[in-house]
């Protein structure tokens, strides 16, 4: 959103910062690490935190991992709130991009010709990084994995794609928008109507569990993945020569 | 006891999730903005709803939602008390009579689309600061807020309005990240993340003090504390009206309601008097710049804004005031009375004005403060709420400003600290000299091509901001159930509170 003002207007100035105001910067980080340093060495750490808590109440998780419980149960608000956070860089973003509605999502170039070499790369690249998004997301239940990072193998597959020079993608569509929001509207709509009868917002029935945390973390990927793209693109979009650099060969 | 409308506790966060959902796939600009009157409409009649069982149940302090059903440590609650609610029901206002404004200001399909999901997600994040149990959830909802509030001060797109945006984007990542780091070190300290467990927990110790200080310092640069105010003009300057209004009455008061939870409740034995008092000479500070600054403004918008530093420097002489009343217990008590009626006051005149500055900028196509000559006889309405508006911010009677500024000065006086009594006269003095500047401009007579400059405002958006000022002359009418709804408070009990 900022890069034309950051990385245009200033680049080639120097930081006009004076070497008096560098150093009592210094000055004034180091007293603030010290500070911190001596209040930690004073200070006794109280007991084991959550851990024993979140591990004795683990299989009423209905996953494995102890980060995917905390994450997607016990504290899965907070994570609701973080993927609303992501919709929101997603929408100023949004506002950056040409608006032209109606595009499909994705236009293939195909005068483009582009390098033999990277087109067969990205022919097996992609579909193994889908792959593997895949096995990270079905990961997170019992070991280190999950939406966010099924979500950026997702994305980087897509950039690879944006940067062959043959594919271009456009934000504006309904299809695109959907694409942004689905992770958000999916985990507001589960925990919604999780809260039936007796029930409270965002508890899931302890035998469908492990099943509705998998389809909120699959609603995110797409949407982190459609967001941490339209990042990208976004970002290369916006300086026309910085396309052109990208492209590897025309 | 958990009456039926507990249960919609958490629709204070959902309904505004859905509407900025749905805004976003609608993107057709007379759907969503007969949607986002509809949403805004049903979140005031939820907060309405939630008043009675709050009255009901001041034995438990106030209404606890466990969300997922697992309680505290583990999970996340929602609590709502007297002073949570108070900041609900003015946002639930303030959200029904800007989003009117909003419909008739942003005439262009384009911004529109990108200006209501930004919005919505924005009072999702108040609502959920305000509604927060858990300090963790506090720095998501902070994150919420100020990330909506950067990519709405940009909605403008101009050159000005990006830089201004900017800098209040590497502000508001600062201050979260300070927020952050005092976070980890009461994790550390405490092993919980709950509210209601560190407040019975916590003691005076090195590691508390300076959670507590981080925590401060990283609000006070969210909520624009002199001399951490320098990012707040600009970016409230820069904003579209309806933008201004709210980063002025709610945005920067977020971070204030959080220092007040932290100081009187969370940490309150690490509150030393002497910090307090500091925060206090502070606000004082705030109060004479923020005054001068406003007077020496060229542009009216930049001088509103100016004058939100000034008034939320009254706000910070709640902290000495505190600590000085060693009888106070209940959120009830003068200081805190005097600083949430200040804070609703000042949240509803200075939304009114902005609105009333942000009409006069589309009539004129300027808002440069000596080319506002005459504008009395063009745009009566505009300035008949612009004028209401700035007795109320001045403390004039009969207006909630003065009550507000009444009961302050009670609060000082009865605890012998007539040093800020002297701070806030001076300070209603010089709002009213720069007030005053404007409206003797704006009755100056005109020649008559200056007249033939200024395009009609609809009705549609001059009405909203003649509300606001109105409700901010009703507030001083009726000042007894607020500081009854603020007596409905948790800390009452546990005794917590200093």
């Amino acid at each position: 959103m900022f890069d034309r003002l950051v990385l245009h207007e200033t680049s080639g100035t120097k930081p006009a910062l004076k070497s008096s105001t560098k150093i009592a910067c210094g000055l004034a980080s180091f007293a603030l690490s010290g500070g911190l340093i001596a209040a930690l060495l004073l200070s006794e750490r109280a007991g084991p935190g959550l851990a024993a808590l979140t591990a004795s109440r683990m299989d009423e998780s209905g996953v494995e991992n102890p980060v995917t419980a905390v994450l997607l149960n016990f504290r899965s608000y907070d994570t609701l709130l973080e993927i609303a956070v992501l919709l929101i860089v997603a929408v100023a973003m949004l506002s950056m991009q040409p608006s032209a509605t109606n595009r499909s999502m994705v236009e293939v170039n195909h005068r483009h010709s582009g390098d033999p070499v990277l087109a067969g790369l990205l022919r097996w690249l992609v579909a193994l990084a889908t792959v593997l998004s895949g096995y990270l997301l079905w990961t997170g239940a019992y070991a280190p994995g999950g939406a966010f990072q099924a979500g950026s193998v997702i994305a980087g597959a897509c950039v690879a794609l944006k940067l062959s020079g043959r594919y271009h993608f456009f934000w504006h569509p309904l299809k695109a928008r959907l694409l942004l929001t689905i992770g958000l509207a999916v985990f507001v709509l589960v925990g919604g109507f999780c809260a039936t009868g007796d029930k409270r917002v965002l508890e899931y029935p302890l035998e469908y569990a492990g099943m509705l945390i998998l389809i909120i973390e699959l609603a995110a990927t797409v949407s982190i993945a459609a967001i941490l793209l339209l990042l990208f693109t976004g970002l290369q979009d916006d300086k026309p020569d910085a396309t052109q650099a990208g492209r590897p060969s025309t | 006891m958990m009456g039926p409308t507990v249960h919609l506790l958490p629709a204070l966060i959902g309904i505004p999730l859905f509407a900025a959902i749905s805004c976003l796939l609608i993107n057709n600009r007379k759907i969503t903005a007969c949607f986002s009157l509809a949403a805004a409409a049903l979140l005031l009649a939820l907060v309405v709803n939630l008043l009675e069982p709050l009255r009901l149940n001041t034995t438990a302090g106030g209404l606890t939602y466990q969300l997922g059903g697992w309680g505290a440590p583990l999970g996340i609650d929602l609590f709502v008390d007297g002073l949570a609610m108070i900041l609900l029901l003015v946002t639930a206002v303030l959200i029904l009579i800007l989003s009117i404004y909003s419909v008739f200001y942003f005439q262009s399909n384009e911004k529109a689309a990108r200006f209501w999901p930004l919005w919505w997600l924005l009072v999702a994040g108040l609502n959920c600061a305000f509604t927060a149990a858990d300090i963790f959830n506090i720095y998501v909802a902070l994150e919420l807020i100020g990330l909506a509030s950067v990519a709405l001060v940009a909605l403008d797109g101009s050159r000005a309005s990006q830089v201004a945006a900017l800098r209040y984007a590497l502000v508001g990542l600062l201050g979260s990240l300070l927020y952050l780091m005092g976070v980890a070190l009461l994790y550390r300290t405490y092993g919980t993340l709950s509210v209601v467990e560190i407040s019975s927990l916590s003691q005076a110790d090195a590691l508390s003090t300076a959670a507590l200080l981080l925590i401060t310092t990283g609000l006070a640069l969210k909520t624009a504390l002199v001399p951490l105010h320098f990012w707040l003009p600009p970016a409230h300057g820069g904003a579209p009206a309806p933008v201004s209004a709210i980063l002025s009455a709610l945005v920067v008061k977020a971070s204030f309601y959080l220092l007040i939870r932290y100081w009187l409740e969370i940490l309150a034995p690490a509150a030393a008097e002497l910090t307090m008092q500091l925060l206090g000479i502070l606000g004082a500070t705030a109060i004479i710049w923020g005054c001068l600054a406003a007077f020496r403004a060229r542009r009216l918008k930049i001088l509103v804004a100016y004058s939100t530093v000034a008034q939320l420097g009254y706000l910070f002489l709640l902290f000495p005031l505190v600590a000085a009343d060693n009888s106070a217990e209940t959120y009830g008590t003068t200081a805190i009375a005097a600083a949430m009626y200040f804070l609703v006051a000042h949240a509803l005149a200075k939304s009114a004005m902005f609105l009333a500055v942000g009409n006069i900028l589309t009539a004129y196509g300027h808002d440069e403060i000596r080319r506002l000559q005459g504008i009395a006889r063009q745009q009566p309405l505009s300035l008949f709420t612009f004028a209401i508006a700035g007795v109320s911010l001045i403390g004039l009677p009969p207006t909630g400003g003065f009550i507000a500024k009444w009961l302050l000065l009670n609060a000082a006086i009865s605890n012998a600290q007539w040093w800020w009594v002297a701070v806030m006269l001076l300070g209603g003095l010089m709002a009213a000299v720069y007030i005053f500047k404007v409206l003797n401009l704006a009755f100056i007579s005109t020649s008559l091509d200056q007249a033939t400059g200024c395009a009609q405002v609809p009705l549609g958006m001059a009405l909203p901001g003649l509300i606001l000022a109105v409700l901010a002359v009703c507030l001083g009418f009726n000042a007894e159930w607020l500081i009854d709804l603020l007596s409905i408070g948790g800390t009452a009990e546990t005794g917590t509170l200093k």
